[in-house]
C-alpha cells in the first residue's frame, strides 16, 4: 500500500519536472542520482553476488577439488541430522542473545534517556563496550565462568560442583557473551532514536496526566519499536553466522551452522567442501528469511514510513 | 514501469560478472606450473638468496614457535633466506590454502613450507599440493637413515621427496603420581583405571590429532595388538574390526569427564584440564615439552609419563614444500638447515622444544655424535629410547577419516 503511495506520487514529480524542464523526457536527476549510487551497490553484488553465488554452484557439486562436476544436492543431504541439528541450535542461541539483548538493551536505554549520572554511566558502559571484539569477550567469558575460572576458584568452588556454563549442554556461556555486547549496541542505538524525539512527547503526555507506567506503554516504547526491531534483525542475523563465539565457547556436539560448516570446510576429506558450502548456503537462506519477517515487522509500526 | 529496468538490468549484470569472474578465477587452472627445476644443490643456494620463505606451522606450542623464531629464523638469514613463521590453530588450514590456491591457478602463493605429517600429507598429495622429489637435492639428508621406515612412508603414503624429515614423535600418556596410585601398564588397564576413577579421564574429540591417536591406540587394544589390524585400509576390516572399538568407547563414556556427555575440543583443552587437577591423565604426541612444563609449574610435580607395556604410536613429522610456492629455492634451504646437525640438536635441548632428532647417530661424526649424547635428561620423560620401545606403526591415512567420522556418529552423538 504504502510503497504503491510513494511511487505514485514518485510518477507525478517526475510528471511535473518533465513539464518544467520541458527538455529530457526523463530528467537527468534520475540519472544522476542513480550514477552516484551506482559504485556502492555495484561492488556490494560483486562481492555478495559472487561470494554467495560461489558457494551455491560449490554446493550443488559444481565445482569439486577432485573428480568430475555433476549436478546433485548429495551435499545437501550428506550431513542430515548434524544440518538439522545445527539449524535448531542456531536458532535457539541466536533467538535467546537477540531476545535478551533486545529486554537488557531497552532497559538500558530507558536509563541512558533519564539522563542522570546512572545513565551516564550506563552510556559510558555501553559505548566502552562497542569496541571490544567477539573474539575478546568470547575469551574472557572463558577464563571467567569454566570449571576452572577466576570466578569458581574465587569462591573456592571446585570444578565438578560449578555448574557446565561453558562448554555445557545449554550454551550458556555462548548466550551471555552474545547478550553482554549486543545489548550494549541496542542501548545506544535505541537510547539515540529516544533522545531525539521522547523528551517532547513524554512532557506531553506527562502534562496531560499520563502516569510513568501509561508514559511508557503508550508513547516510550511505540517510538522505540523501529529501533529495537532493525537492532533485533542485525543482532539475530549475527548471531546466526558468527563463528568463534560459539567455538571458543561451546561443545563438539552438536555444532551450530556456522562451526558445522567451518568444520566441513577444514575438513581433511577433498569431498566435504560442497557439503561446507551447502551448510553456508542454507545460513544464508534463514538470514534472509528472517530479514523479510523482521522486514514485515518494521512496515507493520505505526512509525515507519 | 519502465524506469525500474536500468536498475534490474544492472543488478542482474553485476549478479552474473561477479559469479563469472569467480569461477573464470577458478577455472584458470594448473596449465602454468610453477615448475623451476634444480640440477644442483648449488643452483639451489644461488637462486634461494633474498627469498622469503614463510613456514605454516601448528601456533599451540609455545616452545616450538620460540624455538622456530629464535634459533631457525636467524640461522636462516645467514644463509640469505628471510623465515617467517605463520603460527595457524590447524594444519588442515595451510592445506585448505594451498588447495584454494592451486584451484585458482597460483603461482607464487601464501604458503612455502607446512610442517606436517599424516593424512594432511596423504590429502595433499592426492590433491596434488606437494612439490615433489625434491629432498635427494638436501645434503642434509645423508644424515637420516635412509633406511628408516618412519621416513619412507607417512602413515602409510610413500614420502617420494614430497616433503624433508623434520622430527620424530611418541605419543605418550602423561599421569599425576600424587594421584594415580595404581600405575596401569597397558591401555586396556589405564580404560579400567578410567572407570574405577569417573570424572578423572577423558581425551580430546577427533578429529583432534590427539584425540584422533588416541582412538587408533583403543582400536590396537580392542584388537588386541597393532599385529592384528591390517594398517592399509580396507572397508572389510573396518566393518570387522570397528564395532569393538566403538562399544569399548562408548561402554567407557558415562565414566569419562562430564560423564562423557562432551569431549574437549581439542588437546590444548584436555592439557587445561590436567594442569587445573581436573583430570588425572593427559596424552600427547611431543613428552619432552613435559620437563618444561612441570619446572614451569603449569603441570603437577607429580606428573610422570606413562610408559605401555604393548607401546604406543611412533611417528614422523616433515616439512611439506607447496606446490604454489614461489620461494621454492629458499625452502629448501631452510629444509636443509632444518636438517643440520646444529639445529637438530638444538631443537632436542628439553628447554628449547626437546623435539627427537629424526637423524642416524651412526652417521655422524664422533663429535656430532657426543652432542646429541651430552642432551640432559629429564626427571619426566624417559630417553627416546625408552620411550620408542614396541613402537607401533600409523595406519594408513585413510583409516583416519572413517574412524574419526565414526567416533562422531557413534560415540559423540549418542
Amino acid at each position: 500500500m504504502a510503497r504503491s503511495g510513494a511511487r505514485a506520487v514518485g510518477t507525478t514529480i517526475t510528471a511535473l519536472d518533465r513539464q518544467a524542464a520541458g527538455v529530457s523526457p526523463r530528467g537527468s536527476r534520475r540519472w544522476s542520482s542513480i550514477a552516484l549510487v551506482a559504485p556502492a551497490v555495484l561492488i556490494a553484488l560483486f562481492v555478495v553476488g559472487g561470494g554467495i553465488g560461489f558457494s551455491l554452484v560449490q554446493s550443488l557439486g559444481l565445482l569439486p577439488l577432485v573428480g568430475e562436476a555433476s549436478l546433485s544436492l548429495d551435499a545437501y543431504l550428506a550431513n542430515g541430522d548434524d544440518l538439522v541439528r545445527g539449524i535448531g541450535l542456531s536458532l535457539a542461541i541466536a533467538t535467546a542473545s537477540t531476545a535478551l539483548s533486545c529486554l537488557i538493551g531497552l532497559t538500558a536505554a530507558l536509563v541512558i534517556t533519564q539522563g542522570r549520572t546512572t545513565g551516564r554511566v550506563v552510556a559510558g558502559l555501553s559505548a566502552l563496550t562497542i569496541p571490544v571484539p567477539h573474539l575478546v569477550g568470547a575469551a574472557s567469558v572463558g577464563l571467567l565462568l569454566s570449571d576452572a575460572g577466576i570466578i569458581p576458584r574465587l569462591f573456592g568452588i571446585p570444578g565438578t560442583e560449578w555448574p557446565d556454563i561453558v562448554g555445557g549442554s545449554w550454551w550458556i556461556a555462548v548466550v551471555l557473551e552474545y547478550t553482554w555486547k549486543e545489548s550494549a549496541f541496542v542501548a545506544l542505538v535505541v537510547a539515540g532514536v529516544l533522545a531525539s524525539r521522547v523528551a517532547r512527547y513524554d512532557e506531553t503526555a506527562a502534562l496531560l496526566g499520563a502516569s510513568r507506567a501509561r508514559r511508557l506503554r503508550h508513547v516510550v516504547i511505540p517510538l522505540a519499536r523501529p529501533a529495537v526491531i532493525v537492532s533485533a534483525i542485525i543482532i539475530f542475523v549475527y548471531t546466526l553466522g558468527s563463528y568463534e563465539v560459539a567455538w571458543l565457547l561451546g561443545r563438539p556436539y552438536p555444532e551450530p551452522l556456522p562451526v558445522l560448516a567451518f568444520r566441513l570446510f577444514t575438513s581433511i576429506t577433498l569431498t566435504a567442501r560442497p557439503e561446507a558450502a551447502a551448510v553456508a548456503v542454507v545460513t544464508t537462506l534463514i538470514s534472509l528469511a528472517v530479514v523479510a519477517l523482521g522486514m514485515a515487522a518494521l512496515r507493520r509500526t505505526p512509525l515507519w514510513k | 514501469m519502465n524506469s525500474h529496468h536500468p536498475a534490474r538490468a544492472g543488478l542482474a549484470a553485476s549478479l552474473t560478472l561477479g559469479l563469472v569472474a569467480t569461477l573464470a578465477a577458478c577455472s584458470a587452472e594448473a596449465g602454468a606450473s610453477s615448475e623451476q627445476s634444480y640440477e644442483s644443490w648449488d643452483e639451489v643456494v644461488a637462486a634461494a638468496e633474498g627469498q622469503t620463505v614463510k613456514l605454516w606451522m601448528y601456533g599451540g606450542d609455545e616452545q616450538g614457535n620460540a624455538y622456530v623464531n629464535d634459533v631457525l629464523v636467524p640461522a636462516a638469514a645467514e644463509q640469505g633466506v628471510t623465515l617467517e613463521q605463520v603460527p595457524i590453530a590447524d594444519t588442515p588450514d595451510a592445506l585448505n590454502r594451498i588447495l584454494s590456491e592451486v584451484q585458482a591457478g597460483e603461482t607464487d602463493g601464501e604458503v612455502d613450507l607446512v610442517w606436517v605429517n599424516g593424512n594432511n600429507f596423504g590429502t595433499g598429495k592426492e590433491a596434488g599440493a606437494w612439490e615433489c622429489g625434491w629432498t635427494d637435492l638436501l645434503p642434509n639428508m645423508a644424515l637420516t637413515d635412509p633406511a628408516d621406515p618412519l621416513l619412507l612412508d607417512d602413515f602409510g603414503t610413500p614420502v617420494d621427496g614430497c616433503e624433508a624429515p623434520w622430527h620424530k614423535a611418541q605419543f605418550t600418556f602423561v599421569y599425576n603420581s600424587d594421584t594415580v596410585t595404581d600405575v596401569p601398564s597397558t591401555l586396556d588397564e589405564l580404560l579400567d583405571w578410567a572407570r574405577a576413577n569417573p570424572g578423572r579421564f577423558t581425551y580430546p574429540a577427533p578429529p583432534d590429532f590427539t584425540g584422533s591417536v588416541f582412538v587408533r591406540e583403543v582400536l590396537y587394544s580392542v584388537s588386541g595388538g597393532y599385529e592384528n589390524v591390517p594398517l592399509a585400509y580396507s572397508e572389510e576390516a573396518f566393518e570387522e574390526l570397528t564395532p569393538a572399538l566403538y562399544d569399548e568407547l562408548t561402554d567407557l563414556a558415562p565414566s569419562l569427564w562430564r560423564g562423557g556427555e562432551t569431549y574437549p575440543q581439542n588437546s590444548n583443552e584436555l592439557n587445561e584440564l590436567f594442569a587445573n587437577g581436573e583430570v588425572d591423565v593427559t596424552m600427547t604426541y611431543g613428552p619432552a615439552t613435559l620437563t618444561e612444563l612441570v619446572a614451569d609449574g603449569t603441570y603437577p610435580a607429580g606428573t610422570q609419563v606413562l610408559t605401555l607395556d604393548e607401546g604406543t604410536v611412533g611417528n614422523a613429522s616433515f616439512l611439506g614444500l607447496a606446490w604454489t610456492s614461489g620461494s621454492k629455492a629458499g625452502a629448501m634451504v631452510v629444509a636443509n638447515l632444518a636438517l643440520s646437525v646444529e639445529q637438530q640438536v638444538a631443537k632436542a635441548e628439553p628447554d628449547v622444544w626437546g623435539q627427537f632428532t629424526v637423524l642416524d647417530l651412526d652417521q655422524l661424526s664422533d663429535e656430532e655424535r657426543a652432542l646429541f649424547e651430552a642432551l640432559p635428561t629429564s626427571p619426566v620423560v624417559p630417553s627416546y629410547d625408552v620411550l620408542s620401545e614396541n613402537a607401533n606403526p600409523e595406519l594408513a591415512a585413510a583409516w583416519v577419516t572413517p574412524i574419526d567420522e565414526a567416533w562422531r556418529a557413534q560415540v559423540l552423538a549418542r
